[in-house]
């Protein structure tokens, strides 16, 4: 028998979590790649330099910053949500069907786009509870919500666009406030929001520490379950949400209106410090994210650089920001895989 | 024992999937060479078949209106098929299809991408059905190396790209500065359609191509990309050409969002939203493939040609893969195109190649 305090050498102890204290290096990799970024295009156009620019911005950064806040939680876990397309494109056709529209008679206003909300968020549930009772895997588990709700939208869609006449949701793509659209707000808005629920929340900590080390949570007598099927709801919330703000834009319900959203949302949370790993980052550092990727899209065209090429720079700059955010993490010599 | 070992499940599976597969390639040999030199089907015995992505585009769902309108008017039906613009799933139906009385079995088929086309022309010429497919098809296979693909039909995409670049040029007044929304730039579709535009910028030399940017035929994407060439080329733009109508709804909603009002826009394949907003004036003209024409015009040659009334020796070669014509639709004819409806003069069978606008080269 051996004795039990010596300890296994090949056995590798992953490094405590060290207690945050304000700003680290750490931390301060993407906001600098942001302004490095942003220094450069600036300095290569005039139009990427103005006023009407900025809001342009912050403005189309508006949905993907709200997919990326639902996004966070899950990845700060540990795992991974490819439900975003199927999620929004069934809130995105069902609110165009709530709220006054072309389709039917219906006029619920308000009602309509939290209706749209929750169906989000009972999708999102649905994710969850197939990962916790049925012990699928998340990468998969969201890959058939997704599914479904691209079903469901889809017989909703029953052939003809619906089209939206409500005007408070049409508005908020129009009417500005402080020179942001209102859309803007909102996502200002859930980025907070987000914030709050992370630092301040025992749902937000426990994320972390599950994704940080879940066994321990566990043996230390936490229930972790029911965490993360909330987690999932919530992050099906926002992805709701961020569905009706695309209705919101193209005044149209679309199957397709969250294409795309998944990979651009986590390609920014990555870009911004949140890592696929779970345990790091948070939702401001994807709302940093946020903006890299935003940036990156509008810098590339407004210094003229041919569509053409556009893809493979725009993978390039990612791939070179990525590498850059995590260098000062590198001494943790993390397995890459 | 409740489960099976590894290598057991896996060579049982194995065993299934050759089983499956050896069972399809004997149904497709078995019927070879059916009813190829036939051509004389009562007009009752034959079964009309269309085949699209999916019923949730209005164009797709169109076609096969235009599909059951055909059948109507010679005392059949049609079986409506769609695959969900999934390409296996389409090569599975066509299988099936294959596998069942094929004698007079008339297809018209919508292939999910160039790749997906030969497969299916080679089942219907092992298994004798008759053949017409639309849009799709590789440039090297040739229709008239087979006896039972009758037809390939598609229409010309620079001739749609210059049609509603003139369009827009003469909305503007023939000068000044317009932005392009291209499709996927990989697409034949993209291309075509932007040779096209550039076409008619050689025709209009004082309109100004400001900038090109891909929204991958993206609603969504054409919205964002419009609004940043809004802030850089601003009042400069007096007109966006889009390659497919989705963009042009993108555009038209970022114009409003930027409070202009005075750009001019034009998109192609004339979707519902694009044919209401060129009614209401706010969209200037788009170009329409007539979907409902489509989804008869394949089933009336192959109908024509399975009951004798057309022979595949007297079609000319130059009518075998040929251009379609396409409509320009602008505020003045927007209410011809609104609710589409098929002219039965058009499916008589020696009227079936009238619209050709020529072979593809």
């Amino acid at each position: 028998m051996t004795s039990p305090a010596k300890a296994d050498p090949d056995v590798v102890v992953p490094p405590r979590p060290r207690p945050r204290r304000g700003v680290s290096l750490l931390d301060a990799g993407p906001p600098i790649a942001l302004v490095v970024i942003f220094a450069v295009f600036a300095a290569l156009s005039s139009d990427f330099r103005t006023v009407g620019n900025l809001q342009n911005i912050m403005d189309a950064a508006a949905v993907l910053a709200v997919v990326a806040c639902g996004i966070t939680f899950v990845l700060m876990m540990g795992s991974i949500d490819l439900s975003v397309p199927g999620v929004m494109g069934a809130s995105a056709i069902a609110v165009a069907l709530l709220v006054a529209n072309n389709r039917n008679g219906n006029d619920w206003g308000l009602l309509g786009i939290l209706v749209a909300i929750l169906l989000g968020a009972g999708l999102g549930l649905l994710s969850g509870m197939a990962l916790v009772s049925l012990r699928v895997p998340s990468f998969m588990t969201t890959l058939g919500v997704s599914a479904v709700g691209l079903g469901v939208a889809t017989l909703m869609f029953a052939g003809v666009q619906p089209n939206i006449d409500d005007e408070m949701l049409h508005g908020w793509a129009v009417h500005r406030f402080l020179g942001l659209a209102y859309l803007t707000w909102i996502a200002v808005g859930c980025v907070l929001v987000g914030w709050l629920i992370q630092r301040y929340s025992r749902l937000g900590r426990y994320a972390y520490a599950i994704g940080g080390a879940e066994e321990v949570l566990a043996l230390s007598g936490v229930k972790v379950a029911p965490y993360k099927v909330a987690v999932f709801t919530l992050a099906g919330a926002f992805y709701g949400l961020a569905g009706v703000m695309v209705t919101s834009q193209l005044s149209a319900g679309l199957v397709q209106a969250g294409k795309g959203y998944d990979f651009a949302a986590i390609t920014a949370a990555v870009v911004g410090g949140t890592l696929l790993t779970g345990g790091r980052g948070g939702v401001l550092h994807s709302a940093v994210g946020v903006l890299l990727v935003t940036v990156l899209t509008n810098g590339l065209v407004q210094v003229g650089v041919s569509p053409y090429w556009q893809g493979g720079v725009q993978g390039l700059i990612v791939v070179a920001a990525v590498s850059a955010a995590v260098l000062p993490q590198r001494r943790r010599n993390q397995v890459t895989k | 024992m409740k489960s099976i070992s590894r290598p057991t499940a896996a060579a049982i599976g194995l065993t299934l999937a050759a089983a499956a597969l050896a069972g399809c390639s004997e149904e497709a040999g078995g019927t070879g060479g059916g009813g190829a030199e036939a051509g004389g089907c009562a007009p009752e015995d034959v079964v009309l078949v269309g085949q699209v992505r999916n019923e949730s585009n209005p164009y797709e769902a169109a076609w096969l209106d235009g599909g059951d309108a055909f059948a109507e008017q010679v005392g059949l039906s049609q079986d409506r098929l769609t695959y969900d613009g999934d390409s296996t799933k389409q090569q599975e139906q066509i299988t099936q299809l294959l596998a069942g009385d094929t004698e007079c079995l008339v297809m018209n088929i919508l292939p999910n991408g160039d790749s997906d086309t030969l497969p299916i022309v080679e089942g219907a010429q092992d298994a004798g059905a008759y053949l017409v497919t639309q849009w799709n098809k590789p440039a090297d296979v040739n229709v008239t190396d087979y006896s039972q693909w009758l037809s390939h039909i598609t229409y010309d995409g620079v001739t749609s790209g210059q049609q509603i670049g003139d369009a827009l040029a003469e909305a503007i007044g023939g000068s000044g500065g317009i932005i392009a929304l291209q499709g996927i730039l990989d697409t034949g579709a993209a291309k075509d359609r932007f040779a096209g535009l550039e076409a008619s910028l050689e025709e209009n030399p004082d309109v100004e191509l400001l900038d090109q940017q891909t929204a991958n035929f993206s609603r969504d994407e054409a919205l964002a990309v419009t609004k940043t060439l809004l802030t850089k080329h601003g009042d400069d733009i007096k007109g966006i050409w889009a390659a497919n109508d989705d963009m042009a709804l993108g555009a038209l909603a970022a114009l409003e969002q930027a409070g202009r009002d005075d750009v001019a826009v034009v998109g192609i394949d004339a979707v519902p939203d694009a044919l209401t907003a060129i009614g209401d004036g706010s969209m200037t003209a788009t170009v329409s493939s007539d979907g409902p024409w489509q989804g008869g015009i394949g089933l009336a040659i192959g109908y024509c040609v399975a009951t004798g009334e057309l022979s595949v020796d007297d079609i000319a070669d130059e009518d075998r893969a040929w251009f379609a014509e396409q409509f320009l639709i602008t505020g003045d004819n927007v209410g011809d195109f609104t609710s589409p409806e098929v002219d039965a003069a058009d499916f008589e069978c020696d009227n079936v190649f009238s619209r050709s606008q020529g072979a593809i080269s």
